[in-house]
């Protein structure tokens, strides 16, 4: 463990982001990333450099080439019988050239919708017979991007995200593979569930809902799509953010977040937190009637307890005039503002006495479910990508 | 174009050890959009591209000869290629200095308001930064991304190991990156 954070990845960038690294070292490379942000900041320039590359066009050889080369081959030619190209021979080649050029004519006219070489993941068949398209699979299948992966009451199945996790698709799902690439995975779940546990740099996994999109920052989680278009997020290991163009909601493990169409995420919270304030909670982020929502904040502060300062400091963040204050307040009863922050300051969001405050409320939240401890340094890591490196790389890789 | 590259079977390439001109032009027309693609990006002129991949060919049709089969006939392939282009690139050095490259644009200055144009610039910055590169950068670049080899390819085709391949791929990257930082920006991209 120590060595993991001792020994740079720099070197193996490319090697990594190109799949040319075992699975173990590919799991080691991205504990590291997460925890390191000197690499990390390596990883972005050399991710923009392989994005940079991958635009280089295959140029097409100019026609005349042949007619130039001919005579020359001619001078180079001793005429010599051959021993393999008889003149059927020759008919079957000229037939062959044409079929290859109809071939590659082909593969050109269709490669966006049928190309058999689409990229795709493999899927292996967990319970009964899943589908992909309208074909059930036996034991393995390939998902090709476009195709769909169907379950029904009897069967799972799971995808390798290419070298980076795998995802289980459970009972009555329907998933979709968006984009596979070395900079992106997308898959989409319109129904049903999915538990998701994947090794990589945080913004490489995505799945899209119908009412927000789920990213990845180095994890594990099963998120669910409700027959309505919603969608809960549950997160055992590592940090997801559910977001939309207009919201986003960080969610740690231990903690869940909903969602519903229309509106986007709302605020994530810890799944020990009372039933109570859970229920005024979905009031506060759902609900259209101020006066119902606060109303409902009332309770959410009431039911509060410390370890919910996650979920009140994401609340005060959004807030405006009388809510804020009470948010504030509450917060702070919990963890006073460091000195040299002052009430006035933090209302009106200063950046550094909310930097500075933030930093002693986050220790706090990383305490998740079983009472097990995030490693601090894991944590600190996932702040600093949280406050800085997530958005830059978020902006490198526009969808 | 992989269907047409399995054509080029063992049969194919001993009917051109012996000269025969059919089995050649099913050698030529299966591989001359690659052959041509690298000559261009390393040399960052298309005249002188043709004139490069005519030569690369030409030389093919004879050296195929000494072709045993010890390795893929692709990796022998493009082992020529490197090489033809480096001699090209040492000869060329000697008469003038490199660097007929298109003038590089910088894309992200223009803001095109069509995504198409916006890729084709980027598309084109790359090209010009690309050639920009020194050859052990640019080669492994162009053998990765060009031709779709893998890292041990790449390796046999350059005659260094794989470790090697991806230090200087790596360093190829993050030198692209840096002289095109002014793309890294969602706008550029018009998505």
């Amino acid at each position: 463990m120590i060595r993991m954070f001792v020994r740079h990845v720099t070197k193996d960038i490319s090697a990594y982001c190109h799949g040319e690294l075992s699975s173990d070292e590919s799991k080691q490379f991205a504990e590291h990333l997460i925890a390191c942000a000197k690499c990390r900041t390596k990883f972005e320039e050399v991710k923009l450099g392989i994005k940079l590359a991958e635009q280089l066009p295959r140029l097409s050889a100019p026609d005349h080439l042949w007619n130039d080369l001919e005579p020359l081959l001619e001078k180079r030619t001793t005429v010599r019988p051959s021993v393999f190209w008889t003149w059927q021979s020759r008919v079957a080649a000229a037939a062959v050239l044409l079929l290859a050029s109809l071939g590659v004519f082909w593969i050109y006219k269709n490669r966006s919708s049928h190309d058999v070489r689409r990229p795709s993941l493999l899927v292996k068949r967990l319970d009964g017979a899943p589908k992909i398209g309208s074909e059930q699979i036996s034991n393995n299948g390939r998902l090709a991007i476009g195709e769909w992966l169907e379950t029904d009451g009897g069967s799972r199945a799971q995808i390798d995200v290419a070298s980076i996790g795998n995802v289980d698709v459970e009972e009555n799902s329907r998933v979709r593979l968006l984009q596979t690439r070395d900079d992106e995975h997308r898959l989409e779940l319109v129904r049903g569930k999915m538990s998701a546990r994947i090794w990589a740099p945080p913004r490489l996994f995505f799945v899209d809902t119908p009412s927000a999109v789920a990213a990845d920052y180095g994890c594990a989680y099963t998120l669910e799509v409700k027959d309505d278009g919603g969608s809960l997020l549950h997160v055992t290991s590592g940090w997801v953010q559910m977001e939309t163009k207009d919201r986003e909601s960080m969610v740690p493990a231990g903690a869940s977040c909903e969602t519903r169409p229309g509106v986007g995420p709302g605020t994530a919270y810890f799944d020990d937190a009372s039933p109570d304030f859970r229920a005024a909670l979905t009031k506060v982020d759902f609900e259209h009637d101020p006066a119902v929502r606060s109303a409902a904040l009332t309770s959410v502060l009431d039911h509060a307890r410390p370890r919910d300062t996650i979920t009140l400091w994401y609340l005060f963040k959004g807030s405006q005039g009388k809510d804020r204050e009470r948010l504030y307040d509450k917060l702070a009863t919990f963890v006073p503002p460091p000195p040299g922050a002052t009430r006035e300051g933090l209302l009106r969001s200063d950046e550094t006495m909310t930097s500075q405050w933030l930093a002693l409320l986050e220790p706090t939240w990383t305490n998740y479910g079983g009472g097990k401890m995030v490693p601090k340094k894991v944590a600190d890591a996932y702040f600093k990508v949280r406050n800085g490196l997530s958005r830059r790389m978020k902006d490198m890789m526009p969808k | 174009m992989v269907m047409a590259e399995q054509l080029i079977d063992e049969r194919v390439i001993e009917a051109c050890q012996q000269g025969d001109r059919d089995a050649f032009r099913l050698l030529f027309e299966t591989y001359k959009d690659k052959v041509f693609s690298i000559a261009v990006y390393s040399s960052g002129d298309r005249a002188l591209a043709d004139d490069i991949t005519q030569q690369i060919f030409l030389k093919l049709f004879t050296a195929i000869r000494q072709f045993r089969g010890d390795s893929e006939f692709t990796t022998w392939l493009y082992r020529l290629v490197v090489n033809a282009c480096l001699d090209e690139r040492r000869r060329r050095r000697r008469l003038l200095p490199w660097g007929e490259m298109v003038a590089m644009k910088k894309a992200g200055e223009r803001k095109p308001q069509e995504k198409h144009y916006a890729r084709l610039e980027i598309s084109e910055a790359v090209q010009a930064a690309i050639g920009e590169l020194k050859p052990k950068f640019r080669l492994p670049i162009l053998l990765k991304y060009i031709e779709g080899l893998s890292y041990d390819e790449i390796a046999n085709v350059m005659g260094c190991s794989k470790g090697t391949v991806a230090s200087r791929l790596n360093r190829g990257h993050s030198q692209l990156a840096k002289r095109l930082s002014h793309l890294n920006n969602p706008e550029v991209w018009g998505d």
